[in-house]
C-alpha cells in the first residue's frame, strides 16, 4: 500500500509541476517576453534597458557610460528616438561592444569617459552579443503579473509628457540638500584608488572599437560628466581624465556640452540630483541637435 | 557544493542510486562517509585534513573520557573549543592578506586559512558526542560511526544540530522499501521552494540594507526591509533545515526539526523553542542547565541566560554586532521571565495576538544586528529608521512584489494548521507540485545560505 501511495503522490505532484510548466511555456510562446519585468536592483534596470535595446527599432543616439549617465533618464531627453544603455556600477566599455555587436547601428554613439576603473562585463557582452533568439523558454509568472500590473498603472512616460515638470523643475532654485557626508566619503574613496591600469585598458580598448563602429557608419563621441567641484580634483578623477584626453587629443572627438555649471548640485558629489541632470540632458539634446541636423 | 547546484542534484542522485545496491549493503556508513567527505572537499579540499583532525582528535578523548570523564571530557571539549575559537576568532587579530604573519610555515598556513564551512556546527556535535556517550557509559562506539555522526553530508554544513544520543542509535543497515519518499519529497520540495522563491527574492531587495546603499532609502523603506529580511532569513534557515531534513530521511536518518512557525510565538522564551530549536535544544542541555539554569534564584538565572544568549551570539560571529544581538535577546528573556506566567494567564485571543506582533516586532529589529555585522552600520540603520528621509532620489522598491514574495512565510504562519491536514490533504500533491513549477520558473538570483557563513 505504502508504495503505492508515495508512487502515486509522486506522479501526481510530478504532473502537476508538468502541467505548470507547460503553460507557462505556452504564454510565453504565444506572449512572448515582451513586457517589462519590475526591477529591484539597479542591475535589473540596467537589462530592461538593454533587453528593450536588442529587440526594439535601433535608435539614432545610444548613450554608453557609468552610474552618472544612468542617472540621465531617457525622458529628460528632447532628442528622439535615444537610448540610454549606461550601466549603474558598470564599464562604458560593456555598453560600446554590445553596441557594437549588434547587426544594425545607432547613427550616434555617445561615450561618457569619467569613469573608466572597471572590466568589462564580459558576460553582459556575451549575452546581448548572441545572434537569433536567445529568448529564454518561460517567463517568471509573478513578475510578469505584478509588470503588466505596474505597466497598467505606470506606463514608461514620453518626454512631451514630462516636459511641463522638468521646466518646472528647472525653473525652481538649485537644491539645498546637505550631501556633504556622501561627498567626504566618496573624496576618500576616489583619492584612494588608483585607477591607470585599467583606465589605460579601457582607453585602448575604446580607441579600437571606434573605428570598427565608424566604418559601418556611425558617429562615436566622447563626453565626460561634471563632478562636484572636490571630486573634480581627486586623484581618480584628474588621472583618468589626464589618460583619456591624451588618449584622444582630437577636441573633434568630443561632444562639446555648454551648461552653467552653478547651476548643479550633486547627491553624492559624484551623481547628479534630478535638476541637474535634467540640465545637462538639455546640453546634450542640444548638441545633438546640431549633429543630428548636419548628418541629415 | 551548495544545496541548489545541478552538481549537488547529480551527487545525490548517485549515492542514493549506490546506496541501496545490495552489494553496498554493508558498506553503507562507508559510503556515507566517503560521499561526506566528497562533499566537504569539494570546495575546500585544504580543509579536509582539519576535519580529519577534528573527528581523530575527538574519537580518541572519547575513548579516555569513557576510562575517566572527570579528566578527559573537559579537555575533549576544550580540544574542540580551542579549534572553533581558532578559526572562528583568529580574524580579530590578523589579517590574512598580509604579507607575513608569524614567519612560521606550518603557522602562518592555518592562520591563513578562511573560516573552515561549518565548523560551528560540527564542533558542536563532536562535543555532543563526548558528554552524551561517556554520560550513558556506552561501549566505545566504531570509528565510521563516530565519522558518519559528525560528517553526515546533509547536516555538515549549517545543521540541523543532532544530539548524538539520537542520531548513533540509528546507525542501522537501511532498506529501500523503508524510505518514506513522500514524507521526503515534502521537505524537500518546501526546502527547496523557500529558498528559491521566497530567499533569493526577497535577497535582491534586503541587498539595499548593505552599507552605504541604505543611506539612500527612505525611512519607509528601511522599515519594510527589516521585515523582509526577517521573513528571508526565516525562510532561508527554515529551508536549508527542510532540505537536510528530507535529503537524511532519503537515506534512513531522521534529524530534528529545526523551525516551528518561530513568528507565531507569543513570548521570547517561546521563540526560543520554535526559532532553530536544535541550537536552543544543545545551548540548554550543554551550557544552560550546567551552568546551574534556573535552580540556583533569580538573580543566577538572568546571568545564565544572558551568558548563554551572549555565547551564542558570539557563536555566530566574532563581532560586537552578533553579541549585541545576542545580549539583546537574553535581556528580553530577563525581562520577560518575572511577568511570564501573568501573562500566560490572561485567556484573550486578542491579547496573544498583541503579543504575538510585539515579539514579531522585537525580533526583526534585532535581525538588523545579523544583517550588518558592522555595529556603527547597524546602528546608523537603525536609527535611519527614526528620522525623515532628506534624500530627493530614493531607490524604488515594489510593495506587490515584496508581498508576493513573503506570502509563503505569511501564510505558513498565519494559516490554521488544520487547512492543510484535512481541508487541502486531496490537494497536497498538486500543491506541492505547483511549488516545484513555481521554484523553477520564479527562482531569484543565487545566492549562498546565509547561515553557511557560521
Amino acid at each position: 500500500m505504502q508504495p503505492v501511495y508515495a508512487a502515486h503522490w509522486l506522479v501526481k505532484c510530478g504532473l502537476s509541476a508538468a502541467m505548470l510548466l507547460l503553460a507557462c511555456g505556452i504564454a510565453t510562446a504565444w506572449f512572448g517576453n515582451g513586457l517589462q519585468l519590475p526591477s529591484t536592483t539597479t542591475r535589473d534596470g540596467t537589462l530592461i534597458t538593454l533587453n528593450r535595446y536588442a529587440k526594439e527599432p535601433i535608435p539614432d543616439v545610444a548613450l554608453v557610460g557609468s552610474s552618472l549617465t544612468f542617472r540621465l533618464k531617457e525622458e529628460y531627453f528632447a532628442t528622439p528616438k535615444l537610448r540610454n544603455l549606461a550601466l549603474a556600477g558598470g564599464s562604458p566599455v560593456t555598453g560600446l561592444e554590445i553596441v557594437a555587436n549588434q547587426p544594425r547601428l545607432p547613427r550616434i554613439v555617445l561615450v561618457e569617459v569619467n569613469v573608466l576603473s572597471r572590466a568589462t562585463d564580459t558576460a553582459l557582452v556575451e549575452r546581448y552579443s548572441r545572434s537569433g533568439n536567445a529568448e529564454p523558454l518561460f517567463f517568471r509568472p509573478i513578475r510578469t503579473a505584478v509588470a503588466a500590473y505596474e505597466n497598467w498603472l505606470h506606463a514608461p512616460l514620453s518626454h512631451a509628457q514630462v516636459s511641463f515638470a522638468l521646466n518646472q523643475l528647472v525653473e525652481q532654485p538649485p537644491s539645498s540638500f546637505d550631501s556633504h557626508l556622501y561627498a567626504d566619503r566618496a573624496l576618500q574613496q576616489f583619492n584612494a584608488e588608483d585607477p591607470s591600469v585599467a583606465a589605460r585598458m579601457n582607453a585602448r580598448r575604446i580607441e579600437q572599437l571606434i573605428p570598427q563602429i565608424e566604418r559601418r557608419g556611425a558617429r562615436v563621441l566622447l563626453f565626460e560628466l561634471p563632478y562636484s567641484e572636490q571630486l573634480e580634483s581627486s586623484r581618480s578623477a584628474t588621472l583618468t581624465r589626464e589618460i583619456i584626453h591624451s588618449q584622444f587629443p582630437n577636441p573633434d572627438r568630443w561632444l562639446r556640452l555648454d551648461y552653467a555649471r552653478g547651476e548643479l548640485r550633486w547627491a553624492d558629489g559624484v551623481h547628479l540630483d534630478e535638476r541637474s541632470a535634467v540640465i545637462v540632458t538639455r546640453s546634450i539634446d542640444k548638441a545633438l541637435a546640431s549633429l543630428l541636423g548636419a548628418g541629415g | 557544493m551548495t544545496f541548489t547546484s545541478w552538481q549537488f542534484g547529480v551527487f545525490v542522485a548517485i549515492v542514493f542510486g549506490a546506496y541501496y545496491l545490495p552489494p553496498f549493503r554493508t558498506l553503507q556508513i562507508q559510503l556515507l562517509v566517503i560521499a561526506s567527505l566528497f562533499f566537504y572537499g569539494y570546495g575546500q579540499p585544504e580543509l579536509l585534513l582539519l576535519l580529519a583532525v577534528a573527528v581523530f582528535g575527538t574519537y580518541l578523548f572519547l575513548i579516555l573520557a569513557l576510562r575517566n570523564r572527570p579528566i578527559w571530557l573537559p579537555i575533549g571539549i576544550a580540544f574542540n573549543i580551542a579549534l572553533l575559537a581558532f578559526f572562528k576568532y583568529k580574524f580579530l587579530f590578523v589579517d590574512p592578506a598580509s604579507a607575513s604573519l608569524i614567519g612560521v610555515a606550518p603557522i602562518d598556513f592555518l592562520l591563513r586559512l578562511p573560516l573552515p564551512i561549518g565548523i560551528s556546527f560540527f564542533v558542536f556535535h563532536n562535543i555532543s558526542l563526548l558528554v552524551d556517550l561517556t554520560r550513558q557509559k556506552s561501549a566505545v562506539p566504531d570509528l565510521k560511526n563516530v565519522f558518519l555522526y559528525i560528517i553526515f553530508f546533509p547536516q555538515l554544513v549549517s545543521g540541523p544540530i543532532t544530539r548524538a544520543e539520537m542520531f548513533m542509535p540509528q546507525i542501522e543497515p537501511k532498506y529501500f522499501s523503508d524510505v518514506p519518499f513522500v514524507e521526503a519529497a515534502k521537505w524537500i520540495l518546501t526546502g527547496f521552494f523557500f529558498k528559491l522563491y521566497v530567499a533569493n527574492n526577497l535577497n535582491e531587495m534586503t541587498s539595499y540594507m548593505a552599507f552605504p546603499l541604505y543611506e539612500t532609502l527612505q525611512t519607509q523603506d528601511r522599515w519594510l526591509l527589516v521585515f523582509l529580511y526577517s521573513y528571508q532569513i526565516y525562510a532561508d534557515f527554515f529551508g536549508y533545515s527542510a532540505i537536510a531534513i528530507g535529503l537524511a530521511l532519503l537515506f534512513g536518518y531522521r534529524l530534528p526539526i529545526n523551525f516551528n512557525l518561530p513568528y507565531t510565538s507569543a513570548s521570547f522564551s517561546e521563540f526560543w523553542t520554535r526559532w532553530h530549536m536544535s541550537l536552543s535544544s544543545w545551548l540548554r542541555t550543554y551550557l544552560y542547565i550546567p551552568l546551574g539554569g534556573n535552580r540556583h534564584g533569580s538573580f543566577r538565572t538572568y546571568l545564565n541566560l544572558m551568558i548563554v544568549m551572549g555565547l551564542g551570539g558570539l557563536w555566530h560571529g566574532a563581532g560586537l554586532s552578533y553579541l549585541t544581538w545576542g545580549l539583546l535577546h537574553g535581556l528580553l528573556l530577563v525581562i520577560e521571565r518575572p511577568f511570564i506566567g501573568r501573562l500566560q494567564a490572561i485567556d484573550s485571543t486578542v491579547f496573544r495576538a498583541i503579543r504575538i506582533g510585539f515579539v514579531f516586532l522585537c525580533v526583526t529589529m534585532l535581525w538588523i544586528f545579523f544583517k550588518l555585522p558592522n555595529f556603527d552600520h547597524a546602528i546608523g540603520y537603525l536609527s535611519g529608521m527614526f528620522t525623515p528621509s532628506t534624500n530627493p532620489n530614493p531607490p524604488k522598491l515594489f510593495y506587490n512584489l515584496a508581498l508576493l514574495y513573503s506570502l509563503p512565510v505569511i501564510i505558513q504562519h498565519l494559516a490554521s494548521r488544520s487547512l492543510f491536514e484535512r481541508t487541502l490533504r486531496g490537494a497536497e500533491p498538486y500543491l506541492y507540485g505547483s511549488m516545484a513549477a513555481l521554484m523553477y520558473l520564479e527562482a531569484g538570483s543565487e545566492t549562498s545560505f546565509i547561515y553557511f557563513q557560521f
